[in-house]
């Protein structure tokens, strides 16, 4: 099959991680509740992922939280900074997983930058938001429907600049882009463990500078007389019995992403994306191509998207279509009512997967 | 048990000492903090021989990385210290 849905999730992996989490099962029982060898066993897989996430995005060890996706952790984030009423400055590319803890915390969002590719469009929308008074910010590092790379630096420097606390969605770029979450000085920065990080599902990282509220209340393994939630992270925002076997996974991904580099995955992607707009150039699609993109792309075929994606699916090629959970994202880019098939890519994609998928869209399109 | 006994608030940051300690050269065990010496029940310690606790203390300080308390143990007896 030829596998370009990396947006979802990284369904082919490196078979370390497969190696790893067959290990844990077999050798690491649950973490801070025992003190014997499978016990032990499984602190030390879990505390060397935590470690390693903390050097790979500049975190300080404790400053990493594991959580079940990113949803998770976006939501711990939104719910610690964010009251009914507040203000909260976000982009025109939101997911779902920003936008519904908005509307369901009651909280209301000022839309900033709604021009695909453009920075100077969302710069400027931020900085009028800013200015004008916001709780707190939260933006998407790389829109899940159109690749669009947001100018997160920029918008961390701003940010501190105004003393505004903020989040960062980096669903679609952990594993694919740098995260130096020290330098940004962000609040909270929220990925999941089974897209670029090419851990299994059910795992995702939130990076807290200084602790969160929590949003599941329960055993830690520690503390246990105090009715309340340790103080201190990670364990304040890690309440029941970890993830070992998903996180023994994640952290053979991590191993994977030092061992190749960021850096070569984001060149990798950068070539792939190059090569789909060269592709399709001139066969009738509405492509979304531009100069801030990465690792992803979206475009209207004339058929149905659906149909597009059905079609594709009965010649083993899987992308994804629809509104991609980002109706926001659509609404800005002005495909609200067709969707879009979105293509993207990940750190085992190659070449001539890509070549033989355009070739394919042009055969559906003409049939 | 024989030596210093450090506790922590949580294993994370008792499994930070732990590593930093072992990377000096110092052999530090992290174990299940003995009942009587939990604050506010359960919890991770580390413990390492006796000479090496002032060190091990200095350099958790050194490195940030906090312990709650420290305490002698010889066998069944335990005794607060300041280290």
């Amino acid at each position: 099959m030829i596998y370009l849905d990396w947006g979802a999730t990284s369904f082919q992996k490196p078979p370390q991680v497969a190696e790893a989490m067959m290990q844990a099962l077999a050798s690491c029982a649950s973490v801070g509740r025992g003190g014997y060898a499978q016990a032990n066993k499984a602190a030390e897989v879990v505390y060397d992922c935590r470690k390693r996430a903390g050097e790979l995005f500049g975190a300080d060890t404790e400053q990493v939280v594991f959580t079940s996706n990113c949803t998770h952790g976006l939501n711990i984030a939104l719910r610690t900074l964010l009251k009914p009423g507040d203000r909260v400055a976000v982009s025109g590319f939101e997911h779902n997983a920003v936008m519904r803890p908005i509307y369901a915390i009651g909280a209301r969002p000022v839309i900033c930058g709604r021009k695909l590719f453009c920075w100077e469009d969302t710069l400027a929308d931020f900085e009028n938001a800013l200015r004008r008074g916001v709780r707190a910010a939260v933006f998407t590092h790389v829109s899940n429907v159109f690749g669009y790379r947001l100018p997160v630096e920029k918008l961390a420097a701003m940010c501190r600049r105004y003393g505004v606390p903020f989040v960062v969605d980096a669903a679609q770029s952990a594993g694919t882009l740098p995260i130096d979450f020290r330098r940004w000085g962000a609040d909270f920065v929220a990925m999941p463990g089974h897209k670029g990080l090419l851990g299994p599902q059910g795992t995702g990282i939130l990076l807290c500078r200084n602790g969160g509220i929590p949003l599941l209340f329960g055993g830690t393994g520690s503390r246990s007389m105090e009715k309340t939630m340790p103080e201190s992270l990670p364990e304040r925002l890690e309440a029941g019995t970890m993830n070992v076997t998903g996180i023994a996974g994640l952290n053979a991904g991590l191993r994977y992403l030092q061992e190749t580099g960021i850096a070569a995955v984001e060149e990798r992607e950068k070539r792939l994306l190059k090569i789909a707009e060269k592709g399709l150039s001139g066969k009738g699609f509405r492509c979304f191509f531009g100069a801030h993109q990465s690792g992803l792309f979206s475009f209207v075929p004339g058929m149905g998207c659906e149909e597009m994606a059905q079609r594709l699916a009965e010649r083993d090629i899987a992308v994804r279509a629809g509104l991609h959970c980002a109706p926001l994202a659509h609404e800005s880019a002005g495909t609200l009512h067709t969707g879009t098939v979105r293509v993207s890519f990940g750190a085992l994609t190659r070449e001539e997967e890509v070549w033989k998928a355009l070739q394919e869209f042009t055969k559906i399109s003409s049939d | 048990m024989k030596g210093i006994l450090f506790t922590f608030r949580s294993i994370t940051t008792a499994q930070r000492g732990e590593e930093l300690l072992k990377s000096r050269g110092i052999d530090a065990v992290l174990r299940r903090t003995p009942r009587k010496l939990g604050e506010q029940g359960c919890g991770y310690c580390l413990t390492v021989e006796e000479p090496a606790g002032r060190k091990a203390a200095a350099l958790m300080r050194q490195y940030d990385i906090p312990f709650r308390r420290s305490f002698r143990v010889l066998g069944e007896d335990t005794v607060e210290v300041r280290l």
